[in-house]
């Protein structure tokens, strides 16, 4: 019989509850030394709610979430993949032709909008007329007006659906490579870059799969982690024309992929995979590089202003994927999700030292497989997406 | 209720036409008060906080099998090998990760969700499957576990801690339906106190019930649909417009006992329930959401835990949804669960079992990977379709 080792999580979740502070570390009992951590500092406690968000409609399903956003008013708007990421046989047979369900399960909207309470009070996304749906969506924002960011990050050779969906002689759809603007409603607005025109790490019109999203307001910009081509991308929000870019350290982005992420090597140059960019209050630019498990900070300009490596020894798909900031004025506390590790890292701002994590892997509330998105509402509560196999919006309260 | 205030999109409303026409069917007069559609049945509860986290950065698999022992701790059987090395990150050389591993296939929890003992895997002096499938706790605490691996063609017997006891049946030696010898990847199995003889839903390769001693796993008897001597002929995929099946189609997915001696059986892919007499005498049949293609809508049985087993559980693990049965004439009086990573919802709702209380518990496969609790609120007035059911 295998012998039960207990880490601090479970005896924590025997509550009923995620609830995690300074001294808590969820794997220590299994390998690798703690990361480095304050004690002074505490992170803010939380709680899974584990009914939140409330039933879908019409028997629909979430596929891989790739974006989570909370706009103004408190509402998550959520981007899925939909049907290219469930499983056509098994998942989703209200859809299939002739059905092969009864009753269940059709894929959500691609979009979707939950008010607080996680009511689902809107949906929308799809081909539609003047742009390009993505493959695959990747990043969601929503800016003080009211509009919806989204970037289409679908991989180069995107199968068109698991299951059998894809035609035999189907032609693959152009690489995603843009940015599109909607309404709240889902009303299309701008287009940012062509599916199928896939830029280099100096074009000033054409990205290639563009992954995290934010919008800096007070400058009407918007930024853009241009995934494939490892930069930040910045546009004028209403126009969509070109700004500035930047690769890490703030130098030019090279052309040639660093090679695969080695703990042991010197840190690398380039990014390897930019899967996030985030705007603070006090105007620094947070930027995920996923594969290289580190977070860059940068002015607005591009000027490197600091970098943190969070969970060093992570390998595969890396440890940074996704940042979101704390609700205080002051936003002390950086959100890391980390889809490798199933965890989201709670970092001090100022020294970007990590105090505590959230979560560990499973499919029960709280847990995680593959959390990739993070997002925080004005009154602080923490709300989290997962992709691969994960396919939840989990919402953590702050207590 | 919420669905109803969104708006349907076109694409659903042929599936929702079919849908509604389906639940009409399903109707059952004497008990439903048809102005209100609500009926007496059992209400359950979705327990969001079972079981705790597993230690040691543990996963689950597709887990595919669930039963409760005599003080009532929950015995589920997974899959290790269908965590993905990039979910079973720090079981990698090197670690990916440091979370997580896969979790021992057998696995016990109490009442409260604790872990308490986990095992299994290879092992001297038998052969452990390809593929686990079905596990059952037998009154005398001996843990049995089928398997259904393309050579999978027997059952193991081990003690409660993970001590093997017998083997019945050899891998690869399959010789069909009518060899008494070996099985067929077996889905499940049910150990009948009173006789003392388990009976095996055989299952993924052979289209039949099975019947050995449980001691000694001597052959006594087996049977095909309808009581039929069972056939290996290739009788091609489901189809709702055609005469019901004379043969079961594989998967034969469980045989479970009933208190007053009757098998159920869970015929699939047909979308029926089959009932027998403990010598094989067919006794009758149900269709469930009959138009269901592929997987089929009948996955296990469970039944409630009033003295005389008054309601009949279904496991729909391509519906993803339980129905309430009234035993006596397998009505589907009402239903619950629905499609969804979340409490209560599903994804492939495998297996399920009831403990002493009649509490329910289910596994979920493919990617569900869940073990789940339902608490049993009583009989009472409850809807059709009572959705997810989340505590209020």
């Amino acid at each position: 019989m295998e012998k039960l080792h207990f880490p601090v999580l479970a005896v924590l979740f025997a509550g009923g509850l995620t609830v995690f502070g300074a001294a808590t570390l969820a794997d220590e009992p299994l390998t690798g030394p703690a990361p480095p951590r304050s004690e002074a500092v505490q992170a803010p406690p939380v709680q899974v709610d584990p009914l939140w968000p409330r039933p879908l409609p019409n028997h629909w399903i979430l596929g891989s979430v790739t974006g989570v956003a909370v706009d103004g008013r408190g509402h998550v708007f959520v981007a899925h993949r939909g049907a290219a990421s469930l499983n056509a046989r098994t998942e989703i047979g209200l859809v299939a032709s002739p059905p092969s369900a009864e009753y269940c399960c059709a894929p959500a909207p691609q979009v979707l909008e939950f008010d607080p309470d996680g009511t689902l009070v809107n949906h929308w996304g799809g081909p539609g007329d003047g742009y390009q749906w993505p493959q695959n969506p990747g990043g969601i924002a929503v800016d003080p007006s009211g509009a919806v960011w989204i970037t289409a990050a679908g991989a180069p050779a995107a199968p068109a659906g698991r299951g059998g969906q894809a035609g035999p002689a189907a032609v693959p759809p152009p690489q995603d490579a843009h940015v599109l603007k909607f309404s709240r409603e889902g009303k299309f607005l701008l287009q940012i870059g062509r599916a199928g025109t896939v830029g280099a790490g100096d074009s000033t019109t054409a990205l290639n799969r563009p992954a995290g999203i934010d919008v800096d307001a007070v400058a009407n910009e918007v930024y853009v982690a241009d995934a494939g081509s490892r930069r930040v991308v910045v546009f004028d929000a209403t126009t969509g024309a070109y700004q500035r870019h930047w690769g890490a350290y703030g130098t030019a982005p090279d052309a040639a992929a660093p090679a695969p992420y080695d703990p042991a090597a010197p840190a690398a140059k380039q990014f390897r995979t930019v899967s996030c960019v985030v705007v603070s209050r006090d105007r620094r630019v947070y930027v995920c590089d996923r594969d290289s498990n580190r977070i860059q900070v940068f002015r607005t300009d591009g000027t490197y202003v600091s970098e943190a490596v969070i969970s060093k020894d992570t390998l595969g798909s890396g440890s940074v994927w996704d940042v979101a900031l704390s609700a205080d004025a002051g936003q002390q506390q950086v959100y890391v999700a980390n889809g490798q590790e199933q965890t989201v890292h709670v970092l001090r701002r100022d020294t970007l030292a990590e105090v505590g994590r959230i979560g560990s892997g499973g499919r029960w509330p709280g847990h995680f497989y593959a959390v990739g998105s993070v997002a925080v509402d004005a009154r602080g509560h923490l709300f989290t997406g997962e992709a691969l196999e994960g396919k939840r919006v989990q919402r953590f309260a702050i207590k | 209720m919420d669905r109803r205030t969104i708006t349907i999109p076109a694409v659903f409303a042929l599936g929702f036409a079919a849908l509604m026409a389906a639940d009409l069917k399903l109707q059952n007069a004497a008990a439903t008060d048809q102005a209100t559609a609500m009926v007496e049945a059992p209400k359950f509860e979705v327990d969001p906080m079972f079981p705790k986290p597993l230690p040691n950065g543990w996963l689950m698999g597709m887990a595919i099998g669930i039963a409760v022992d005599a003080e009532d701790h929950i015995w589920v059987v997974h899959r290790p090998d269908t965590v993905s090395a990039n979910e079973a990150a720090a079981d990698q050389t090197p670690p990916i990760a440091q979370c997580c591993r896969r979790a021992p296939p057998v696995l016990q929890f109490d009442q409260g969700g604790n872990l308490i003992s986990a095992w299994g895997g290879q092992g001297q002096g038998f052969e452990w499957p390809e593929s686990n499938h079905g596990l059952f706790v037998d009154h005398k605490g001996v843990v049995w576990i089928g398997g259904n691996g393309a050579k999978d063609a027997h059952v193991l017997k081990f003690t409660q801690d993970g001590k093997f006891i017998a083997q019945y049946g050899r891998m690869g030696q399959s010789g069909g339906s009518n060899d008494t010898t070996n099985f067929g990847r077996v889905a499940k199995i049910f150990v009948d106190p009173r006789e003392n003889e388990a009976y095996l839903a055989d299952g993924y390769g052979n289209k039949r019930v099975a019947v050995i001693d449980a001691d000694t796993g001597a052959f006594k008897r087996y049977w095909g649909a309808y009581g039929n001597k069972p056939d290996d002929t290739n009788i091609g995929p489901y189809d709702p417009d055609a005469p019901p099946a004379q043969q079961f189609r594989t998967p034969v997915h469980c045989s479970d006992l009933s208190v007053d001696g009757l098998v159920y059986v869970c015929d699939r892919p047909n979308n029926r329930l089959q009932v027998f007499q403990r010598d094989g005498t067919f006794v009758k049949e149900a269709f469930i959401a009959k138009r269901t293609l592929g997987d089929g809508a009948i996955w296990d049985v469970a039944f409630s835990r009033d003295p005389q087993q008054k309601y009949l559980y279904v496991a729909d693990g391509k519906n993803q949804r339980i129905y309430i049965l009234l035993r006596e004439t397998l009505e589907v009086l009402s239903t619950f669960g629905d499609g969804g990573r979340q409490p209560g919802q599903f994804f492939a709702v495998h297996s399920i079992v009831t403990d002493s209380r009649g509490h329910l518990f289910t596994t979920e496969t493919y990617e569900g990977r869940r073990l789940q609790r339902f608490v049993f609120k009583g009989v009472t007035r409850v809807p059709r379709d009572q959705g997810v059911v989340w505590p209020k």
